[in-house]
């Protein structure tokens, strides 16, 4: 509590220049706005959301790809709940699913190798989206696959890395409040090359009080006017990260161009299988359609991820575009930007 | 409206809403249907309360209880809520062919415990088998009729800004449980269903005063559900202090994991009492005392403020908005 009060007071009393702080991660997105954080911060801090949620920045073309695998290929389709209603071009896996796809939602990728199991004569495809954080398990998924013979499992995938695509969004922002949970896995390096380059940030974790403690360090160092960079979040961010799940991931994934939702194709910022592992690519596998969906060109989500304008100046919200029936990226997840906006505020 | 019907339809949000309103009720409505959990009817000089429920639960059996148990307690919970003593009870059974005689007795042995318990007689039952394959194991519908109490007033309707907020347990351990019983999340915890037959709970507050102006159930939706529900009813806000919501420790740790917000998980044995402040500590001292409702407690104010809202006071201090119910409960990633 002590630390909450002493936090809150550091940033509700800055009284320097004007602080655009993006926030990269959609659990920090859903814990700013559920703790009404944005609502003690001080006229001069501007807190951006940016492209943090993996749901949120999945491209309309890959939800084609799964429906396409559900109706056409009968597969069952394993996933994470939140893409359930995320939009393709022309319909989510939840409208699939109610014209017969088998779609079902589990918490772990590996659980998508026991449906796999108990259904020999179907295909199982598991969307791997997410960042460094969910990519380790959807590789051990495949490593498990593999040693016990299941060969009725793959991953559709749409990984993405954030290094690349802080060099799209560094300009957007004065300090970034970097992912934890990502910094946990890949360590603290792509942060310190980043200072360097001139981009501030701290890691930060996820209660009230280390949210509130990282925006007092970036308060605080701000003042001095040079680029910084802290690990606000020590007792699970080590500098090195964790080497054991890098190298899962390399064995298995090289880097990819991949498309963003709301901010195009990012060079180097997606993660793919290997060709040693192909017979466990759904795309290839599977044959599937190549991706050519695209979104409502109405929806301003991504000037809402680079902070250029706030959800309810696009057209979209609140009228066609609400958490019931989404259309862009942002409102898709809990964890986006629109979502949050729309169900944390008073917007009428 | 969607064309097809899809889960979301039957989670007890917006969407659920919309269904009623645009098929149900358009061939359905009569006056004596209201917004509550049961109808109050009169039939000569008596008032009675009356409802009816399906249960389709999940597994049908889980820690706390099973959907025998679970049926009984619906209805007589639905008619505890309009102040009404359970009198009689019918229910409805539809079993899967090949389903186990020897797991059908302890559902109906659960079922006529807890009728007991609470004081009701069944009346009158229906049995039904589907072929295999055409029903999940087993779905129950139950109906129950009530007298209610001389004196009480009891309404979605009849907040009043400046009234106590009060839930009579810890929220969300039902709808936990279950989750958590499915297996689907690989997460092991120690939580049981707060599933229990309420009426003497109910009896033994408005045997203290009838000083009560909204009793509902925290089913289906949840604690938030029903505030947002009573918020556009009674034409009220509510400021709730997160800091005051009781919550089990095991049920807040796996919501943190799920990233769930616990007022949107189902109880079946917690009640959402609103009355007059200074009602309020007598009330929870009262249910204190009662077997079902040790943890009892206030956990905010009805508001003329912000209509229609529920406003969540964080434990930053901050005032927010508690996110609108809707949607099929899904697991966030990452």
């Amino acid at each position: 509590m002590e630390t909450i009060e002493r936090a809150k007071k550091i940033v509700e009393g800055y009284d320097g220049r004007p602080l655009r702080i993006m926030e990269v991660c959609g659990t920090h997105t859903h814990e700013i706005f559920r703790l009404g954080i944005r609502r003690i911060l001080p006229d001069n801090i501007r807190l951006i959301s940016g492209p943090g949620c993996p749901v949120c920045v999945t491209p309309c073309g890959f939800i084609d790809e799964a429906v396409e695998a559900a109706l056409e290929k009968n597969a069952i389709i394993a996933t994470f709940g939140d893409l359930v209603r995320v939009p393709g071009s022309e319909k989510s896996l939840a409208g699939a699913r109610s014209e017969g796809a088998e779609v079902r939602v589990v918490y772990a990728p590996s659980d998508a190798v026991d449906i796999a199991r108990e259904n020999p004569d179907r295909e199982v495809v598991f969307l791997s989206v997410g960042f460094e954080t969910t990519v380790p398990s959807s590789c051990l998924a495949v490593l498990r696959a593999e040693a016990e013979g299941v060969d009725n499992f793959s991953l559709l995938t749409a990984n993405k890395t954030m290094p690349n695509a802080y060099e799209v969004l560094k300009g957007s922002a004065d300090a970034f409040l970097y992912p934890g949970h990502v910094n946990a896995i890949t360590g603290t390096a792509v942060c310190e090359r980043l200072q360097s380059e001139g981009v501030s940030g701290v890691i930060a974790g996820f209660t009230a009080a280390e949210l509130l403690t990282a925006l007092a360090v970036i308060v605080e160092k701000s003042r001095a006017g040079k680029p910084f960079f802290e690990n606000c979040y020590p007792r699970v961010v080590r500098p090195e990260g964790s080497p054991k799940a890098i190298a899962i991931i390399d064995r298995l994934m090289e880097p990819c161009d991949a498309e963003w939702r709301g901010l195009g194709v990012i060079p180097g910022s997606g993660l793919a299988l290997r060709d040693a592992y192909a017979r466990f690519d759904a795309r290839k596998k599977l044959a599937l359609s190549p991706q050519t969906g695209t979104g409502n060109p109405a929806c301003r989500c991504g000037d809402i991820l680079r902070g250029d304008c706030t959800p309810p100046e696009c057209p979209l919200y609140g009228r066609i575009c609400t958490p019931l029936s989404p259309v862009g990226a942002c409102m898709v997840s809990g964890e986006g930007a629109c979502s949050a906006y729309y169900q944390y505020t008073d917007r009428g | 409206m969607e064309q097809y019907i899809q889960l979301a339809h039957g989670a007890g949000g917006s969407q659920t809403n919309e269904l009623i309103e645009t098929v149900f009720k358009k061939h359905l409505a009569s006056p004596a249907m209201t917004a509550d959990d049961a109808a109050v009817l009169t039939i000569g000089a008596e008032k009675l309360a009356f409802t009816t429920d399906g249960f389709i639960v999940s597994p049908y059996k889980f820690p706390g209880g099973n959907i025998g148990k679970l049926s009984v307690c619906g209805t007589v919970n639905d008619l505890a809520c309009m102040g009404a003593k359970p009198l009689y009870m019918t229910c409805a059974v539809v079993i899967e062919e090949g389903f186990p005689v020897a797991e059908l007795e302890p559902i109906v042995e659960a079922m006529g415990r807890t009728a007991r318990e609470a004081g009701v007689q069944f009346a009158a039952g229906d049995t039904k088998v589907a072929g295999k394959g055409q029903v999940d194991k087993i779905f129950i519908t139950t109906t129950g009729i009530g007298q209610l109490t001389p004196g009480a007033d009891l309404s979605g309707a009849n907040a009043k800004p400046g009234d106590a907020v009060i839930v009579t347990g810890d929220v969300g351990r039902h709808g936990c449980t279950v989750l958590l019983e499915r297996n689907e999340f690989g997460i092991e915890a120690d939580v049981k269903s707060d599933c229990a037959p309420l009426w003497h709970t109910v009896e033994a507050v408005l045997n203290r005063t009838k000083n009560v102006h909204v009793i509902r159930d925290a089913t289906r939706g949840g604690a938030g559900t029903v505030l947002y529900e009573i918020a556009s009813q009674s034409g009220v806000g509510f400021d709730i202090e997160r800091a005051r919501i009781p919550v089990d420790p095991a049920v807040r740790g796996v919501c943190g994991m799920l990233g769930l917000e616990p007022l949107y998980l189902a109880c079946e044995g917690t009640l959402v009492m609103i009355a007059p402040a200074e009602e309020a500590d007598g009330i929870v001292e009262t249910l204190r005392s009662m077997p079902y409702s040790a943890n009892a407690a206030v956990i905010g104010r009805v508001t003329a403020e912000n209509p229609g809202k529920v406003v969540v006071s964080t434990e930053i201090g901050a005032k927010t908005m508690l996110p609108r119910p809707g949607g099929e409960l899904l697991p966030r990633i990452c």
